[in-house]
C-alpha cells in the first residue's frame, strides 16, 4: 500500500523528486570529501613539509607551499626582498639593505640607478618574497646518510620469517578453537581474550630479563622472530571468527568422504577463509614494518642487525628537524602504502565482526 | 605362589583389550594438538612471565645488582600510594581513555555511516583513504601535530590567524585519536555492509525512517563489532598495541621538536622506572597496579556487552 502511494509520488513529480535526491547526494559528497581532507592533512604536512628548507620552516611569514626566499644583489652584496607598503597604498619588491628599528634602507630591484629609498617603519613586520620552489636536498640527504638495502633487508627478513610462523600458528590455532569441542575450551578462550587485552609493560620486564640474561638473544633476531610462532591472541580471534562463519556442513562432507582433522583445515578451512587470512597477513605486515618496541629492546646495540624503522627513527631523533623526519617519514611509508594499495580489495574487507554463523 | 600373584600372571597373559578411541576423546587430543602452539605460548611468554612479574613487585630487584635482591613485602606497593608522579600518570593515562576512545567511536560510526549510505561511489578507495593516516610512523604524526599547532609557523596559526595563546593543545589527543580510528572504521564498516538488505526493507515498510533505521536496525546488527572496536581503542589508549602498531617505542614518549610528547603517561612512566632506575621491582608493582586496573575496565566493558551487544552465537546450542 504505502510502496505503491510512494511510487506514484515519485511518478508524478518525477523532477523535484530527482532534484531533491540529486543535491543530498551531492552535498554528502561534498561533505565526505571535506573530512577526508582534514583526514590527509597529516599526509600534506608531511609532504609539504619534507620539500622545504630548514631556514624556510622557521619563518613566520612563510607561506604554506614550498617556496624559496628571493633576494637581489645589489653592488656585490646579497639581500633579501621584502614587500614595502609604501603611502600611496602600493606594496613595492624592495631588497633591504640596511635594517634598522625605526626606519630603513631598501634598494628597488627595478630601478637600482635610484639609489637607497628611505622607509619608515618596523621591517620585522615585513613579510619576505616567496616563489615556489621545491628543494629535494632533505630526501638526497636521508638517502646517503642511511644504507637503504642493508637496513630494508633486516625488515624483510624478519617480516617473513614472522609472517610464516604467525599464519601458522594462528591458522592452526583459530582452527582448533572454532571447529573442536574441548573440555574448558571456553575457560581457554577466555584466556585468549584477556591476552589481548594485557598490558605489554606487564610481561616486559620478565621476558627482557630471560631474553637478555639467560638466553644471549641481545643483539639478535631471535626475540622479534620466535614469538611469532606461537600465534597472536588477537589474530587469533579474528580467524576463528572467520572459520565459524563457514558452513558446517563443508567440513562434515569432507569427513565422510574420509579427510581427517589437517586435511580438512588445508582443503577446506584456509581456501574459504583466504580473505581473512590475507588481512591477518596484511595486519602483521604494517605492524611489523612500524615495529620500534621490540628492536630498540633487543637490537640497540647492532646497528647492522636494525630493521628500517628503527634506524630511520634512531637516525633522524638526533638530527631532530622536522624536515628531515618528514621526509624519512615518507620513504618509510612508501611501501606500506603501495601494498595498501594493492590490497584494498581484500585488507579488512571479509573481516566481519558480528558472531553470526552463515547457516546454509 | 600366592593367589594374588597368579592371578596378576593370568591377567597378563590376556589379550589385552583393543583401545578403542571414542569420538569425543579423539576430538579432544585433535584439538588440543591444534592449539598446542598458543598453549606453549601462553604458558612461556604470558603466564609465566606475569607470575614473575608478580614475585618481582614484591623484591627490591634492581637490574645492576641483581644480587643484592630482597624481598620486601607491599613496599613497592605502599610506595606507588605515595607516589605523586604515579598517581599523576595513572590518571593521565585513565584521562585519554575516557575522553578520547567516546569521542573516537561516534566518528568512526559516523563515517561507516556515511561511506556505506549507498549513494557515494568509491567506496574502495574512501576506505583507503580514511585508513591512510593510521600507518604514519608515530614520529612522524607527533611532529605533524605540533606542525600544524606552532604558535608561529604552525599552519592552523597561518589559515586561521588564531592568537599565539589558543586552546589549540587541548585538542591534541583528539586530533591524534582521529588519526588512529583507522581499524576501527574498517571493522564498523565491514559489519555494516554485512547487515541483511531485508532487514532495512522490513523496517522501511514499518515506516521508519533513516534514523529510526540506523538505531534500531543497524546498530543492534553491528553490536558486536562495535564491541570490538571499543576493545582495541582502549588497548590503543592505554599505550598498548592492538591491531596496529605505528612505532611507538616502549616509553610511549617522543620528542616533538618543542618538548616530550607522551601517549600513554602510565606505560612512559614504568619504562623510565625500569630503564631509567633499573629497578625492576618498582616497575613490576607498577605494571601490576596498571594490569589490574586494565582489567578491571575490561570486565566492566564485558558485564555491560551482555546488555547492549548482540551475539547470536553465544546464545546457541553449541559449546566452543
Amino acid at each position: 500500500m504505502k510502496k505503491s502511494k510512494n511510487a506514484s509520488a515519485s511518478q508524478t513529480a518525477p523532477l523535484t523528486f530527482r532534484l531533491w535526491k540529486f543535491t543530498g547526494t551531492a552535498l554528502l559528497i561534498l561533505f565526505i570529501w571535506i573530512i577526508l581532507l582534514v583526514f590527509l592533512s597529516p599526509l600534506s604536512y608531511m609532504v609539504v613539509t619534507s620539500l622545504k628548507s630548514k631556514a624556510e620552516l622557521s619563518d613566520r611569514t612563510a607561506p604554506l607551499y614550498p617556496a624559496d626566499r628571493l633576494t637581489y644583489d645589489y653592488q656585490g652584496q646579497t639581500y633579501q626582498l621584502y614587500q614595502v607598503p609604501t603611502s600611496d597604498g602600493v606594496i613595492h619588491e624592495w631588497a633591504l639593505v640596511q635594517p634598522s628599528r625605526l626606519s630603513s634602507q631598501f634598494v628597488d630591484p627595478a630601478h637600482p640607478e635610484a639609489g637607497l629609498i628611505t622607509w619608515q617603519g618596523s621591517w620585522r613586520n615585513l613579510s619576505g618574497v616567496f616563489r615556489f620552489q621545491i628543494y629535494w636536498k632533505n630526501y638526497t640527504d636521508i638517502w646517503k646518510l642511511l644504507d637503504y638495502p642493508r637496513y630494508l633487508r633486516n625488515t624483510f627478513i624478519i617480516i617473513v620469517i614472522g609472517e610464516i610462523g604467525i599464519l601458522l600458528s594462528s591458522v592452526a590455532v583459530a582452527y582448533g578453537f572454532s571447529r573442536f569441542r574441548i573440555p574448558g575450551g571456553r575457560i581457554l578462550f577466555f584466556l585468549l581474550i584477556a591476552t589481548i587485552i594485557l598490558p605489554d609493560s606487564i610481561t616486559l620486564l620478565p621476558s627482557y630479563y630471560v631474553y637478555v640474561r639467560i638466553l644471549p638473544w641481545n643483539g639478535t633476531f631471535y626475540p622479534l622472530i620466535v614469538p611469532a610462532f606461537f600465534g597472536s591472541a588477537i589474530y587469533i580471534f579474528l580467524l576463528r571468527q572467520n572459520f565459524r562463519s563457514i558452513p558446517r556442513d563443508l567440513d562434515e562432507a569432507a569427513m565422510l568422504d574420509g579427510a581427517g582433522p589437517a586435511r580438512i583445515l588445508i582443503s577446506i578451512m584456509i581456501p574459504q577463509a583466504i580473505p581473512a587470512i590475507v588481512t591477518v597477513a596484511l595486519l602483521h605486515f604494517f605492524n611489523t614494518w612500524n615495529e620500534m618496541r621490540m628492536s630498540s629492546l633487543y637490537l640497540a646495540i647492532r646497528h647492522d642487525l636494525q630493521p628500517i624503522a628503527f634506524t630511520t627513527q634512531a637516525a633522524t631523533m638526533m638530527g631532530n628537524t622536522y624536515e628531515s623526519i618528514q621526509a624519512s617519514a615518507l620513504i618509510l611509508m612508501v611501501i606500506p602504502v603501495l601494498i595498501l594499495l594493492v590490497s584494498q580489495r581484500f585488507f579488512m574487507q571479509d573481516l566481519v565482526i558480528t558472531g553470526m554463523e552463515k547457516r546454509s | 605362589m600366592t593367589t594374588a600373584k597368579r592371578e596378576l600372571i593370568l591377567w597378563r597373559r590376556l589379550p589385552k583389550p583393543v583401545k578403542h578411541l571414542s569420538l569425543r576423546s579423539y576430538e579432544t587430543r585433535v584439538g588440543f594438538l591444534f592449539l598446542l602452539p598458543w598453549l606453549l605460548g601462553f604458558v612461556f611468554l604470558k603466564a609465566i612471565p606475569i607470575l614473575a612479574a608478580l614475585v618481582f613487585s614484591f623484591t627490591n630487584f634492581n637490574m645492576l645488582e641483581p644480587g643484592e635482591t630482597q624481598f620486601i613485602g607491599l613496599a613497592n606497593y605502599l610506595t606507588f600510594f605515595k607516589d605523586a608522579n604515579a598517581g599523576t600518570s595513572l590518571f593521565g593515562s585513565f584521562s585519554t581513555f575516557i575522553l578520547t576512545v567516546p569521542f573516537e567511536m561516534v566518528v568512526a560510526l559516523f563515517l561507516a555511516a556515511v561511506i556505506s549510505s549507498g549513494r557515494l561511489r568509491g567506496k574502495l578507495i574512501l576506505r583507503t583513504l580514511f585508513f591512510m593516516p593510521s600507518i604514519i610512523p608515530a614520529i612522524a604524526i607527533v611532529i605533524v601535530i605540533s606542525g600544524l599547532i606552532d604558535p608561529n609557523t604552525g599552519w592552523i596559526v597561518k589559515i586561521f590567524h588564531f592568537s599565539k595563546y589558543s586552546p589549540l593543545y587541548t585538542l591534541v589527543p583528539f586530533v591524534l585519536s582521529l588519526w588512529t580510528i583507522g581499524p576501527g572504521l574498517l571493522i564498523i564498516l565491514g559489519a555494516m555492509q554485512a547487515v541483511p538488505r531485508e532487514l532495512y526493507e522490513a523496517a522501511r515498510v514499518d515506516g521508519a525512517g533513516p534514523v529510526n533505521r540506523f538505531v534500531s536496525v543497524t546498530l543492534p546488527m553491528i553490536s558486536p563489532a562495535i564491541f570490538f572496536t571499543l576493545v582495541i581503542n582502549m588497548i590503543t589508549s592505554f599505550g598498548g598495541v592492538a591491531l596496529l602498531d605505528r612505532g611507538l617505542p616502549y616509553s610511549g614518549v617522543i620528542y616533538s621538536g618543542h618538548g616530550f610528547m607522551s601517549f600513554s603517561p602510565m606505560e612512559s612512566y614504568i619504562a623510565a622506572q625500569m630503564f631509567g632506575n633499573a629497578d625492576l621491582g618498582y616497575a613490576s608493582a607498577l605494571a601490576w597496579v596498571m594490569f589490574i586496573l586494565v582489567m578491571g575496565v575490561t570486565i566492566l566493558l564485558f558485564r555491560s556487552a551482555r546488555n547492549w551487544v548482540y551475539f547470536p552465537e553465544e546464545t546457541g546450542h553449541e559449546e566452543i
